[in-house]
């Protein structure tokens, strides 16, 4: 298993956010994460790149205890991450983007840096032609010198996938990436979604969208009220009366 | 008269534009104003002095030293004072005033070390002066201005070019992507204050030996070089230098030709022409509105 999550626990103040969750992921899947509003998507997301600390609990990825870390050094141990809302460094341009998620795989120090020396120079040149690759991966390559503000909505989140991914990351939690895109740029994102998969990305989505979820999730996990209550394939999920129940007597869906 | 005029005018301006530029980097990074830039300036004169003067190290060795110093000073400040004040929650404005606190502990501090006498560097060049154009200018004040500049393009070009210039960038834009990059957003804005510092230090080893040595010696250039950060637009770099440059030569020209009794006086009318007309500074920078 890739990410081994076990009895996590999380509250705020007399609210149980994370209920004693575990879920198992493997490598190589597509794993979905679905559940009403509040149902603890995002706090759980939150938990697993080191945002927010767990209560209790324990997250093992590829065999290493990761809950408590850092987020930066969550990043290192090889999970990336995007945002709900999207997080680009505005004023920066495309190709500095996706070069600023390469920062931890990069080795040159801080020293250097300051020298500019012939070690960091070499690397400074081999980070821009792989973030040169990767924007071509998406389809962005020819917006590498514009702001990354002054891309569109989709196009943005695009560039917050490739930015994850150019941490060569083991695991990429997507949080609502199909939040604001059309039904045309849904079908690419899932095309997108199965290229990264190609890559040896694991690849961890919590989404809004069912039909979309339904359609390119390996394995689906429910959360409500901050705790599992199901687990399986699509088809399984679809036919499980409790998946049904909380659906249809949800409070906001 | 003109060009000895513009010569120091320079001198001072280039030193206001280094304490602007951390004024501006800690802006950046943290959002926030350091108050002892200009005392940290202080400590790098009587550093420097010490280093170069006491203990009879080489002038470059000592400005590295003195630049070092400095360095941890700034970062430790950052780690033990402000971020432990942040992560109490404490209001902005509260963070300000500790600041100003630091300044009179710091102040108070090199008073004890060093006392309130005035000291002066031993010449540092073997030729004291050069002719340039009918006018003798000091060794000191053509090295000021090239240090300066040496320094404040090599900081804009560390900040563009490098990758550690480039995750302080980051971290400075979005804190919380920069994390999720890997980024260790904490040691960016460390290493900020600690090159704002080590900059003030180096206007202080640079001034030293012009100016003499003493305890007061940063603390109107400290808010001058607010001023100056203002008036180039605050929180950028390029305007630092130039609104430093800008009154730096406004006041020496001022002092020359009319009386140096209103030079201060002229120097703030004009931070608060800039503050009604501009501001943005010259630079337009949005500081405000962010």
């Amino acid at each position: 298993m890739l990410l081994e999550i076990d009895h996590l626990c999380l509250s705020f103040g007399g609210l149980k956010a994370t209920n004693d969750v575990t879920m198992h992921m493997e490598a190589g899947k597509i794993n979905g994460i679905i559940g009403p509003n509040g149902a603890g998507k995002t706090t759980f997301f939150n938990q697993i790149s080191g945002v927010y600390k767990p209560d209790s609990g324990t997250i093992t990825f590829d065999g290493k205890r990761i809950d408590g870390l850092k987020p930066y050094q969550i990043n290192e141990a090889g999970i990336a991450r995007t945002y709900q809302v999207i997080n680009l460094f505005r004023k920066m341009s495309v190709i500095e983007n996706v070069m600023v998620g390469m920062h931890p795989r990069l080795r040159s120090n801080f020293f250097d840096s300051l020298l500019h020396n012939k070690k960091q120079r070499e690397e400074e040149k081999n980070a821009r032609e792989k973030a040169m690759e990767l924007l071509e991966f998406v389809g962005l390559e020819q917006y590498a010198n514009e702001q990354a503000g002054a891309l569109s909505y989709g196009q943005q989140r695009l560039l917050e996938i490739v930015r994850g991914l150019a941490s060569d990351p083991k695991l990429i939690l997507l949080d609502e990436p199909a939040a604001g895109m059309n039904s045309a740029e849904k079908v690419e994102l899932n095309t997108l979604l199965r290229k990264i998969l190609a890559r040896g990305v694991t690849i961890l989505i919590v989404e809004h969208d069912m039909k979309l979820m339904m359609d390119i999730s390996d394995r689906i996990f429910v959360l409500n009220y901050g705790q599992k209550l199901a687990e399986g394939t699509p088809a399984e999920i679809q036919k499980n009366p409790d998946v049904i129940a909380a659906y249809l007597g949800g409070d906001d869906e | 008269m003109l060009l000895q005029i513009l010569v120091s005018g320079f001198v001072l301006g280039c030193v206001y534009g280094l304490i602007a530029l951390g004024y501006s980097l800690i802006y950046k990074s943290s959002g926030l104003m350091n108050f002892v830039q200009g005392d940290v300036l202080t400590l790098g004169a009587f550093l420097g002095y010490t280093f170069f003067s006491v203990l009879g190290m080489p002038y470059w060795l000592a400005l590295i030293c003195t630049i070092a110093v400095a360095f941890a000073f700034g970062m430790c400040m950052e780690r033990f004072v402000i971020r432990k004040l942040l992560s109490r929650g404490v209001l902005a404005i509260y963070i300000v005033l500790a600041t100003i606190a630091i300044q009179y502990i710091l102040q108070n501090t090199i008073q004890a070390i060093w006392s309130t006498k005035m000291l002066s560097y031993p010449q540092i060049f073997s030729i004291p002066s050069v002719k340039i154009g009918g006018v003798m200018v000091q060794c000191e004040s053509i090295f000021c201005i090239i240090m300066s500049f040496l320094s404040m393009f090599g900081l804009q070009a560390f900040m563009k070019y490098t990758r550690f210039g480039t995750a302080m960038r980051a971290s400075a834009m979005d804190a919380k992507a920069a994390q999720a990059c890997g980024i260790n957003t904490s040691l960016s804005t460390g290493i900020s204050w600690g090159l704002a510092a080590g900059m003030a230090a180096l206007a202080g080893i640079l001034l030293g030996p012009i100016y003499g040595v003493f305890i007061m010696l940063g603390s109107t250039i400290g808010r001058k070089g607010f001023a100056a950060a203002i008036m180039g637009g605050y929180g950028n770099m390029y305007g630092a230098i130039l609104g430093g440059i800008l009154l730096g030569v406004v006041e020496t020209m001022v002092a020359g030709y009319l009386s140096s009794t209103y030079k201060d006086m002229i120097a703030y009318a004009l931070l608060l022409l800039f503050l009604f007309v501009k501001p943005t500074g010259i630079f337009n920078e949005r500081a405000i509105t962010e």
